[in-house]
């Protein structure tokens, strides 16, 4: 059937220079699916972009083949054109015969011109077998879960809450507040921790829509973007809940430094969060105090630097000077990490107090002196390259933040990612709070470890996100693509030969496919949840016999175009 | 008038598009001159290449093959490029059985952005290729009519 078009450009001559596109027509003129071959000066002008358009909509010709420069140049753009002007997409195929051609074969243009004929005849051979895949539209439930109710979850609880978004939060603890219920006091301002907490406590009181979960655990996560199916255990209770999005809030836990710097063994070795304790039930009496940072950090199993103790520590030194002006309060550090306009100007004002900072190596670490008790901590000084011994009653050891243990689990049930370390990956660094599963966003420490007021930010920007997918009440699974652009398609079963060995269901990055059981020649069919998937073709690959196909690219078309590739 | 001995190696380069085919591009926008026997079929995710597009290609007389993807770790579709290489390399293995040789197919993993490397890779499997025995005829029929599907 004589129904495809093709439009060679010449782009101003820098493909004509190369390729002979005379006789890339005149070998097109015996092709039968070929009605019309036109050769045009240029196809990114607007107007030859609305003659191509016309003729589709006058029923002139049904697909086009656009011979032109690949899509990274302006070959998208043609076809964002295109389809903009109201042309189907899987009617639209461009063939790369610039970058891909003429340009890299300058010096042989026999060559050049034969490769250009092939990859048109390529180009037809896919226009001529591919097929669209089907959408769904679903509706989107106005309804949020929270997981965490530390700093990040209450704060995009309550934003979301206050735009009129229904928000379950949900929390392991028997109480909301997260890391902010064990610290005493926050940096730069050195304000109560509670200040911080109370306001978001309350708005959970005092605002109808935000339902908590204390001492909960979630026991299944179903579904897809717009109708998550959760089942959760609250205390003895369960529940079922169907939100539109999830944001993981979960946080993340302190390292404890067993075996490093004696801790455990010899008294008044503590780690940053029993001085926050000991912060919290009253004043520390110290004459003598060391800090030593990166403890478990930097190091060769958690090369990150956790962010947050540089400026906890400093919080805490300046903390104890002020209980006891006289007192000698040193850090011992590796570098100070003390980022950004307000952090750089507390450290300076730390110093002017009088805490001292000394600078080690990492290969000549701090050790502690003493038996029962510490008596004092001996430490190279890189900066003037000796040993001193500083006497001490107090030593604070600074672990980083580490990833909770049940992330592991929050991520196999939602279907996302964890870096190397175990925390939660957003899906580009332009998409900060965003994962790879739409609809499910990550904030606070679950990401990387960050303070309070980063994370109530963080907490926010998710919020936002949330609400910006919640605002459409129907969405179309083809709006959801991982990638940036519209998704490619989606895996399609033909359900007459689908044997249901589950070969698909077990590679499924997205956790997309299920097995339906069936009456019939055999027991099980797979099944496509189009929302979930992200058309990664994996399950195409592995299908026995080729039952999955992705319609936009089906073994028909690749065939052919292998057929006809030389 | 193409001989055995001048004949250019014929190459199938599966390339996901975004990674290989980015570096394609590149290649393309800086002019770096290769040789034109090869082609490139542009896949969403180097989890589209089924093996068995693979085995068609050099059934159809096609010398040698490359997937390009991702770095593994840096897959758009999660973990899909490190499944897809987990099956190319059986298929490598199966190649080998079947006295086809794993040579005649290359997998290549890569960032994009990675113009020089794309036009190496290319060039050094033409060596490659060239310096491989023609395929037997009779591999190819024999593959050809077990594979055929319809």
């Amino acid at each position: 059937m004589a129904d495809i078009t093709v439009y060679l450009c010449k782009c101003f001559g820098e493909i004509a220079a190369t390729v002979d596109l005379e006789i890339v027509r005149a070998g097109l003129g015996d092709n039968p699916s070929v009605s019309s071959a036109e050769i045009v000066d240029s196809l990114c002008l607007n107007r030859d972009l609305e003659t191509m358009a016309h003729q589709i909509r006058e029923g002139v010709t049904q697909k086009v083949l656009i011979a032109a420069c690949s899509s990274l140049a302006r070959g998208d753009r043609i076809v964002r054109g295109l389809v903009h002007r109201g042309v189907r997409r899987t009617d639209i195929h461009l063939v790369d015969i610039r970058e891909g051609c003429a340009w890299i074969h300058a010096g042989d243009p026999d060559g050049a011109t034969g490769k250009a004929e092939r990859l048109i005849d390529m180009g037809l051979a896919h226009l001529e077998n591919v097929q669209t895949s089907d959408d769904v539209s679903v509706k989107i439930n106005n309804e949020v879960m929270v997981i965490g109710a530390g700093p990040a979850g209450l704060a995009a609880a309550t934003s979301l809450a206050r735009s009129g978004i229904t928000v379950h939060v949900i929390e392991r603890a028997p109480h909301p507040g997260g890391m902010l219920r064990l610290v005493s006091r926050l940096y730069p301002k050195d304000s109560a921790a509670s200040s911080r907490l109370e306001p978001y406590l309350d708005e959970l009181e005092r605002n109808p829509l935000i339902t908590v979960y204390p001492r909960a655990k979630l026991q299944s996560i179903r579904g897809y973007t717009g109708n998550y199916k959760i089942r959760l255990s609250s205390g003895d209770d369960e529940h079922n809940l169907s939100p539109g999005a999830v944001i993981i809030a979960s946080g993340a836990k302190v390292l404890l430094p067993d075996g490093l710097f004696r801790y455990g063994e010899v008294a008044n070795v503590i780690s940053q969060m029993e001085l926050e304790t000991r912060f919290r039930k009253g004043a520390v009496a110290t004459k003598n105090a060391v800090f030593i940072q990166c403890v478990g950090a930097r190091c060769q199993d958690r090369p990150y630097c956790s962010t947050i103790c540089c400026p906890a520590s400093i919080k805490n030194a300046a903390r104890l000077k002020a209980e006891n002006p006289v007192a000698n309060v040193f850090v011992i550090h590796r570098d100070i990490m003390m980022p950004g306009s307000v952090l750089e100007g507390y450290y300076r004002h730390v110093m002017a107090q009088g805490v001292r900072f000394i600078r080690c190596e990492k290969d000549r670490p701090p050790e502690i002196i003493g038996t029962d008790r510490i008596e004092a901590v001996s430490v190279y000084d890189a900066v003037t390259g000796s040993t001193r011994t500083i006497d001490a009653d107090l030593a604070v050891l600074s672990t980083p933040l580490i990833p909770n243990d049940d992330n592991r689990r929050i991520a196999e049930l939602l279907g996302l990612q964890l870096d190397r370390y175990g925390f939660f990956r957003e899906i580009y660094p332009m998409h900060p709070v965003e994962t790879r599963m739409d609809g499910v966003f990550i904030c606070g420490s679950a990401r990387w470890p960050v303070s309070s007021d980063v994370a109530i930010t963080q907490g926010e920007a998710a919020a936002m996100k949330a609400a910006a997918l919640l605002a459409r009440s129907q969405a179309a699974a083809s709006d959801f693509s991982r990638v940036p652009g519209r998704k490619f398609g989606h895996a399609r079963v033909n359900v007459e030969t689908c044997s249901g060995c589950g070969n698909c269901m077990a590679v499924c990055p997205f956790d997309a496919i299920r097995l339906q059981k069936v009456e019939g020649k055999y027991s099980h069919v797979s099944r496509v949840n189009k929302m979930r998937c992200k058309a990664c073709g994996n399950c195409v690959s592995v299908c026995p016999n080729g039952t999955m196909q992705m319609p936009e690219h089906n073994y028909l078309s690749v065939g052919e175009m292998i057929r006809r590739a030389f | 008038m193409e001989t055995e001995t001048t004949r250019q190696p014929r190459i199938l380069v599966f390339a996901c598009r975004w990674c290989g085919l980015i570096g394609a591009d590149g290649a393309g926008k800086n002019r770096i001159a290769l040789p034109s026997n090869f082609r490139i079929i542009p896949v969403e995710c180097a989890a589209y290449v089924e093996p068995d597009a693979i085995i068609r290609a050099l059934a159809s007389g096609i010398d040698g093959t490359i997937v390009m993807g991702c770095h593994v770790g840096g897959c758009r579709f999660n973990d899909a490029n490190h499944a897809a290489i987990k099956r190319l390399e059986l298929l490598k293995e199966l190649l080998d059985a079947t006295g086809v040789g794993r040579d005649r197919l290359l997998i290549s993993f890569g960032t994009a952005h990675e113009d020089h490397q794309f036009a190496e890779v290319i060039r050094d499997y033409f060596d490659t290729v060239a310096a491989l025995p023609p395929l037997e005829p009779w591999v190819s029929t024999l593959t050809m009519k077990h594979l055929s599907r319809s």
